[in-house]
């Protein structure tokens, strides 16, 4: 056989390759399919629950995954997160119990505080969730996050607390043994495996027909496709609004509050009562309802037009023949 | 009775009045009863757009004269205005500070321990256990010590009524409410700005809406404490420009509620109580002063009458005396026949003399 050698050779390369591929892709190695970041530090990075304690904490809630990469591109500069000016782990200076190089201030603290006071010296410290809420003051965010505030209950723990960690992991991690190749590996697998919610499989009815207590005026004709686009197109590029915006009927949940999310959610009706509810005499009327809701999303957009007080503009005036008789009266 | 026996009574008497003051000033609030359970509305100001939609929903539900201007006219919002005998509310534009504006309904508070009710003297205002401040006019004399005495400026006189003209203020839909019905403002409120309820819920509601949203709400609800507290009482938003109160704290609230027209300085006792020690006194007055000075007066008139009693008889044993002489003179002079003829005649000229006295006396 005369190419025999070269074809062995050739077979055994390639059995090399796969298994160099194999080992390599099964390691750290793939950590390089994240984007690299400017300043050189990891592009993500899985933070747990440091403790100085001997016994770590074992079973805990799971540990958060930092988007490093996402996150330097978001703000103008280190400090903003380091707010020491040194680039150190938050876990360096605050601990699950705290240490006195962070003031005793705990890892939960740091990292959940809100209506942190204003230092003097200028370097007042911000916690993600501080952050975050103040990232929903903006215009194209305002109009629901002004209205509504997130319960805070499991689900929306969840949104960070997700990454998948072996026992093990979570020790060496809670110690502070867990090599920073291993860290990465684990990020990048939690950072390459989170889809991102679909948007909702429908928009609504074009137009909606508000009718329930139509009396003064005629019906609302209210365009919910073209709220829901106007909703969506505003934060198409938010990276944010997509990691946590977790389902597609999140958007939904705004007006149709107070429901598990559904995409064929319960009539306003259903719950704000026509006439006012001797048990629950804060719950707001049907009418109250609507307007509450409406004007307080215009009102948190920054919508302009129509002002609060231009009844017609959302529900037309009855036609002249009955009112005429009224007007007459009147007169 | 003695003069004794007319202090020891006087003195008895005054203390025990004075005792009886002291227990009236001790229970406090108990000027007019405190009903537990009255309904109130409370008035969320952040809530409020200022569409007057209340506004024309009690002038229907009280059947009011319509207005010069109607409802849907938005500009006499720029106008600062008071309640009328025809417009028993009104919604007021008030500046929060840059360049925020917010909107009041203004009308009558339906205070727990009315102001009006306690300077009224022919008792035309009632405060209800359903919480409503209702006033009759069929006794009012017009004198408008009411409206002198509300802090909040809300009943109005007709002025321009020539015959009988009364007091005019929100009744709290009092008819309504018997009926089950929401009062009109309430009912016609496009944003449940108003919302109705019992005034010990309404406290809760409106604790709960500030601990929601403390950045919105000022951290004081309007009516809860002032002026002895109020079955309507009102939230007002934060002004961007003025640090937050210290919970319910009216000397700290001063300042941003001032600029809802809401005045914080009234104090939490109710108006009545700061002249119920002095009116308290008044049938005290009524009822020992005649006594007293008619003791007094009676003492005087005896000590004058025995005194001219006195003087009386000193003088009839006087000219008795001087009689005796003359007709003992006569007698060892002209005999004892002649002595009885003078003694005699000079009686008689005596009562003569006596007589045109008494006439006149008697005339």
């Amino acid at each position: 056989m005369r190419n025999g050698k070269a074809l062995l050779k050739q077979t055994a390369m390639a059995a090399a390759c796969t298994f160099c591929l194999i080992i390599w892709g099964a390691g750290p190695g793939q950590a390089s399919e994240l984007e690299a970041t400017d300043s050189g530090a990891p592009s993500a990075k899985v933070m747990f629950p440091v403790s100085a304690k001997a016994t770590a904490p074992v079973a805990s809630m799971k540990p958060v995954l930092f988007n490093h990469l996402i996150h330097e591109k978001a703000v103008e500069k280190c400090e903003t997160c380091h707010h020491t000016g040194d680039p150190a782990a938050c876990s360096d200076c605050h601990s699950a119990e705290g240490k006195e190089e962070g003031k005793f201030i705990t890892l939960e603290k740091a990292m959940h505080a809100k209506n942190i006071a204003v230092r003097e010296d200028g370097k007042t410290p911000s916690s993600c969730v501080s952050c975050h809420e103040q990232q929903t003051a903006k215009r194209e965010c305002a109009g629901c996050h002004s209205t509504i505030s997130p319960s805070y209950d499991a689900a929306w723990c969840s949104t960070c607390h997700n990454v998948n960690v072996t026992p093990q992991q979570m020790a060496d991690g809670a110690n502070g043994r867990l090599s920073e190749a291993a860290n990465l590996a684990v990020a990048t697998k939690t950072v390459q495996e989170t889809k991102r919610a679909a948007s909702p499989a429908t928009l609504g009815p074009a137009k909606a027909i508000i009718d329930a207590i139509a009396n003064e005026y005629e019906p609302c004709v209210f365009n919910h496709k073209r709220h829901m686009a106007s909703l969506m197109e505003n934060i198409k590029d938010s990276k944010l609004a997509a990691a946590f915006h977790t389902q597609p009927e999140t958007l939904c949940a705004t007006c149709h509050h107070h429901s598990p999310l559904s995409l064929t959610p319960p009539k306003c009706v259903s719950c704000h009562p026509v006439a006012i509810d001797r048990m629950q005499p804060a719950r707001p009327q049907l009418k109250a309802a609507y307007h509450l809701q409406c004007m307080g999303c215009h009102k948190g957009m920054d919508v302009k037009r129509p002002v609060n007080t231009s009844c017609t503009s959302c529900h037309k005036a009855k036609a002249p023949a009955a009112e005429a008789p009224a007007e007459a009266a009147e007169k | 009775m003695n003069r004794r026996k007319f202090l020891t009574f006087m003195g008895t008497a005054g203390v025990v009045s004075a005792l009886g003051t002291a227990k009236v000033a001790k229970a406090g609030v108990e000027t007019f009863p405190y009903y537990d359970n009255g309904y109130g509305v409370l008035h969320d100001m952040t809530r409020c757009i200022g569409c007057r939609k209340c506004e024309e929903g009690c002038n229907k539900a009280n059947k009011l004269p319509a207005p010069e201007k109607p409802f849907s006219d938005l500009s006499v919002l720029d106008k600062r205005r008071r309640t009328t005998p025809t417009a028993w509310t009104v919604v007021n534009k008030w500046d929060m500070g840059e360049g925020k504006f917010a909107f009041r309904k203004q009308q009558c508070f339906h205070c727990n321990d009315p102001a009006c009710a306690s300077a009224c003297f022919t008792k035309c205002y009632q405060k209800q256990p359903n919480g409503a401040v209702i006033y009759d006019g069929s006794q009012c004399v017009g004198c408008r010590y009411c409206m002198v005495a509300c802090p909040f400026y809300v009943p109005s006189f007709e002025y321009g009524e020539p015959f009988d003209p009364v007091i005019k203020k929100c009744t709290f839909c009092f008819d309504r409410l018997k009926e089950g019905k929401l009062p009109g403002c309430v009912e016609s409120c496009t944003m449940d700005a108003l919302t109705f309820g019992r005034r010990k819920d309404l406290i809760k509601i409106a604790r709960k809406r500030i601990e929601a949203e403390p950045e919105k709400y000022l951290d004081y609800v309007y009516g809860e404490h002032d002026a002895g507290g109020t079955a309507w009482m009102v939230l007002m938003p934060k002004p961007k420009d003025l640090p937050q109160c210290s919970t319910g704290n009216a000397a700290e609230a001063k300042d941003a509620a001032k600029r809802a027209g809401l005045d914080t300085t009234l104090g939490n006792q109710p108006m009545a109580e700061y002249t119920y020690g002095a009116l308290g006194a008044v049938p005290m007055i009524i009822a020992f002063w005649p006594v007293l000075f008619g003791g007094a007066y009676g003492m005087t008139k005896r000590r004058e009458a025995i005194a001219k009693a006195n003087l009386a008889k000193a003088t009839a044993e006087e000219k008795q005396k001087v009689m005796d002489a003359v007709v003992k003179v006569i007698e060892k002079e002209q005999g004892a026949e002649a002595a009885e003829k003078a003694r005699q005649q000079m009686n008689e000229a005596l009562a003569e003399a006596d007589a045109p006295k008494t006439d006149g006396e008697a005339n």
